[in-house]
């Protein structure tokens, strides 16, 4: 090529057409995982409603046995950690991986299989479970024939990212790359010792919840968490054209959470007949997580300073500076939960299931439906057909996740309270919970509002019906 | 002090000495091959000249 | 940082921490944990679960209890409170009477899966054999609004059949109001003109068995007034369904078998000792 053709313009369209092939070449496998991910919220969000309507009204569906509070509950835990959110897991890390190595995917065609097995394991453990197979192992209430669907899946999608990473020519490893690769790591692992302990060789007793509870936390902590918080670290820069404000915090906060964040998780058995060292050694690992989480909000907080006035005009950015607030404050809500004296009156109470849905709505699926909106266009070559649909979608997630919070966090604390007291008869507690159930359903009918209105977005993209992209580097211009 | 409760400690003091040592050693091993140089190479790593620096990339569609 | 393998082995090691210290060295602490026996010619305790109790704690795993219901009484140290005299105190799983004692690990070897549960938006079942019969067992996971209408539990009337009598009620038949058994699960009520139709077909009956029931046999009813007809109607649907009888399946005698074989809190264990 002759030197002298080498213009700023040329430049630039040149390295647009190599994004613009790296997009197309990971396209095929991440919109199915992303369309598949979006389908399973969609199961999810039904069966939480009726889990969440049994609970006040529970002649709801009375008589049948598919739709008992215990199965539905088990079914939506499933089609949300195995359907939903792991499945943008994995397409996030395909795509991001893509990007950041600026190398195009492999065999994308094989891709398909992984998100197949997927698929079929999501739905044989959400009928399996419906049916009467669930397993009552928290968050591995999968029917045993499910889980080796996942391993193989999860294998071939951990391959192709490691190929991937092994293909890169940026010589530089991004933030967000660490994060995904440690993920793609631990998760397999975590997932495979976990099922192996607690289905296929002899952890009994009292080690089975201890297995159960480890892997549990770092579900969240290994495998979100670090997903989501590296979705964050490429997107805020990249939305805003501001580098991250200080690299130097992102290493520290990487290398905390990895140490910290897998020690976690003992707390949830606390005071159950458990060697005490273990809570105590899960407790330490908690407070510490104060580190990272500082780490990260403070290096998103800054990079984002003077720049919040884009929060209107980004819905990428809107969702996923929601989602990086809610990780600061579900962190910090987490570390001091783990303290013996608050655990005493939060554990065995609704305030652990409104802290779980801060982190796995608030910050995990938020930050996700902030890469949907930046991620899908830029797949489809398609503008998102309705920004009223989006507005919708954001209002009706943020408004139930902030009540579902609010009301459940004061009315676990106080059935804490009570608990703690034996004079207080068990059904003042249950009549005392009535209106808080009641505002989660309310919560949880605005969130699938919005799940609807953002499935709809979805398919409307899909189908093409959205604003051809008119070429140019970016799909999108600012607002003037 | 019963045996149970000094294989504990002893495991666990055992394992803090080495993490924590591999864990030095890492850092030192990081700082000596210049992994902490040049942070800000690192962080501009994700811009290219098609989205540079100083250029938003999403907003509301019209 | 542009190496992948330091990652790898950064990501390894701290992993690896924490499956050495929180799973494999809690594995070879407690695994191999043995039932107890005072000496020699003592039963060992705790024993498995067998029979009916076995199938017992397949369907309340199906039906996931366990995301109510704990198995585990916390020690007597655990959880303070504050009576009346502004004094402060602890442990009230045991004051409640969910268990004897603390719960220990002990307790758990033969558990398989080990429900310990982190909800209680019910009671504690660790050792609620102890608590209830099985007559009120039955009639409670048919329909706990039976004895508490607040209660926000389901009804499991697929544990359940209704069936004719044939010659004389079974023995194994629940004792219940028709208000109960008409919609198995729910609690029924008729309209009021059902009501009034039923009265026209039976009035003289149902007046008849109300005022030979010791309970009304001084009290006059005129099934013409409408407080007549309410008194009539809360004593009938308290009597039993003529002809039809709601007996346990196989699977609901399993499961009461397993909540009347949970006593987890009550053989002492020297370790559960405070």
């Amino acid at each position: 090529m002759a030197p002298t053709a080498v213009t700023p313009e040329f430049d630039r369209e040149r390295a647009a057409a190599e994004r613009a092939g790296i997009d197309a070449s990971c396209r095929g496998p991440v919109l199915y995982f992303a369309a598949s991910a979006a389908f399973w919220l969609l199961v999810g969000s039904a069966l939480a409603l009726v889990a969440s309507v049994k609970l006040h009204t529970p002649y709801f569906l009375t008589g049948i046995p598919e739709f008992t509070f215990g199965r539905a509950r088990m079914a939506h835990l499933q089609a949300v950690s195995i359907g939903w959110t792991s499945m943008v897991t994995m397409g996030g890390c395909v795509w991001m991986m893509c990007r950041l190595c600026r190398t195009e995917l492999i065999y994308p065609k094989l891709l398909f299989v992984s998100g197949t097995l997927w698929n079929v394991g999501t739905l044989l453990a959400v009928c399996g479970i419906l049916l009467g197979g669930g397993q009552s192992v928290e968050w591995l209430d999968a029917p045993p024939y499910c889980p080796p669907f996942f391993i193989a899946g999860l294998g071939l999608v951990s391959a192709w990212v490691a190929a991937t990473f092994r293909r890169r020519r940026e010589p530089h490893v991004y933030v967000t790359q660490w994060y995904i690769l440690a993920a793609v790591f631990w998760f397999p692992w975590l997932y495979t010792v976990a099922v192996f302990m607690i289905y296929w060789s002899p952890a009994t007793g009292v080690v089975q919840p201890i297995v159960n509870w480890w892997f549990n936390h770092n579900f969240l902590g290994l495998w979100l968490t670090p997903v989501a918080v590296g979705t964050a670290y490429y997107l805020i820069p990249k939305i805003i054209g501001r580098p991250i404000h200080s690299y130097y915090l992102s290493i520290t906060g990487f290398w905390a959470l990895a140490l910290f964040y897998s020690w976690a998780g003992m707390h949830h058995l606390i005071g159950g007949p458990i060697p005490a060292w273990l809570s105590t050694a899960s407790t330490v690992g908690s407070v510490m997580m104060f580190i990272p989480v500082i780490a990260v909000g403070i290096n998103h907080h800054m990079t984002m300073r003077n720049h919040f006035h884009r929060l209107k005009y980004s819905p990428a950015l809107r969702f996923t500076v929601f989602g990086a607030i809610a990780y600061t404050w579900v962190s910090f809500q987490g570390s001091v939960e783990s303290l013996k004296d608050f655990s005493e009156v939060a554990h065995f109470t609704h305030y652990t299931v409104a802290h779980a849905h801060l982190g796995a709505y608030g910050f995990v699926s938020m930050i996700y439906f902030g890469l949907y909106y930046y991620m899908i266009p830029r797949l489809t070559g398609r503008e998102w057909a309705s920004s009223r649909l989006i507005r919708v979608h954001f209002w009706c997630a943020a408004v139930g996740i902030t009540i579902y919070f609010v009301g459940l966090s004061i009315g676990g604390w106080w059935q804490g309270r009570m608990m703690n007291n034996p004079d207080v008869p068990w059904g003042n507690i249950v009549v005392y919970l009535k209106p808080h159930f009641l505002s989660r359903t309310i919560a949880g009918v605005l969130m699938t509002v919005g799940h609807v209105a953002f499935a709809a977005l979805l398919v409307m993209n899909l189908a093409g019906w959205g604003k051809k992209r008119t070429g140019g580097p970016t799909y999108f211009v600012e607002k003037t | 002090m019963n045996p149970a409760t000094f294989a504990v400690l002893a495991v666990v003091i055992g394992s803090v000495v080495l993490f924590g040592t591999a864990t030095v050693l890492a850092l030192g091993w990081a700082f000596r091959d210049g992994q902490f140089d040049n942070l800000d190479r690192g962080a501009a790593s994700i811009f290219g000249p098609d989205e540079p620096v100083g250029e938003p990339t999403d907003a509301f569609p019209e | 940082m542009d190496r992948g393998m330091v990652i790898f082995v950064g990501a390894l090691l701290t992993f690896s921490s924490s499956w050495l210290g929180l799973v494999l060295f809690p594995f070879w602490q407690l695994n191999g944990e043995q039932p107890y026996r005072k000496d020699a010619a003592d039963d060992p305790y705790p024993l498995a679960l067998q029979g009916t109790a076995l199938a017992g704690q397949k369907v309340y795993q199906r039906e996931g209890c366990m995301y109510c219901h704990s198995q585990q009484v916390r020690s007597e140290k655990f959880g303070n409170w504050w009576d009346e005299h502004g004094q402060e105190r602890t442990g009230a799983d045991v004051k409640r009477g969910w268990g004897q004692r603390r719960t220990v690990s002990r307790d758990y070897i033969y558990d398989r899966p080990t429900m310990l549960g982190t909800m209680r938006t019910g009671p504690d079942l660790a050792n609620v054999g102890g608590r209830y019969s099985e007559a009120w067992q039955h009639a409670h996971t048919f329909n706990p609004r039976v004895f508490n209408d607040w209660s926000v539990m389901p009804s499991f009337p697929w544990l359940y059949r209704k069936e004719k009598v044939v010659g004389e009620r079974s023995e194994r038949a629940l004792k219940l109001g028709r208000e109960w058994t008409v919609d198995p699960g729910y609690r029924w009520r008729p309209s009021a003109g059902q009501w009034d139709a039923i009265l026209r077909d039976q009035g003289e009956a149902i007046t008849a068995r109300f005022l030979s029931d010791p309970a009304h046999s001084t009290a006059a009813i005129d099934p013409g007034t409408a407080d007549g007809k309410k008194r009539l109607l809360d004593f009938w649907l308290t009597t039993e369904e003529e002809g039809v009888q709601i007996v346990p399946t196989g699977e609901g005698e399993a499961l009461v078998a397993y909540l009347l074989a949970l006593r987890k809190a009550e053989v002492p264990l020297p370790e559960a000792k405070e």
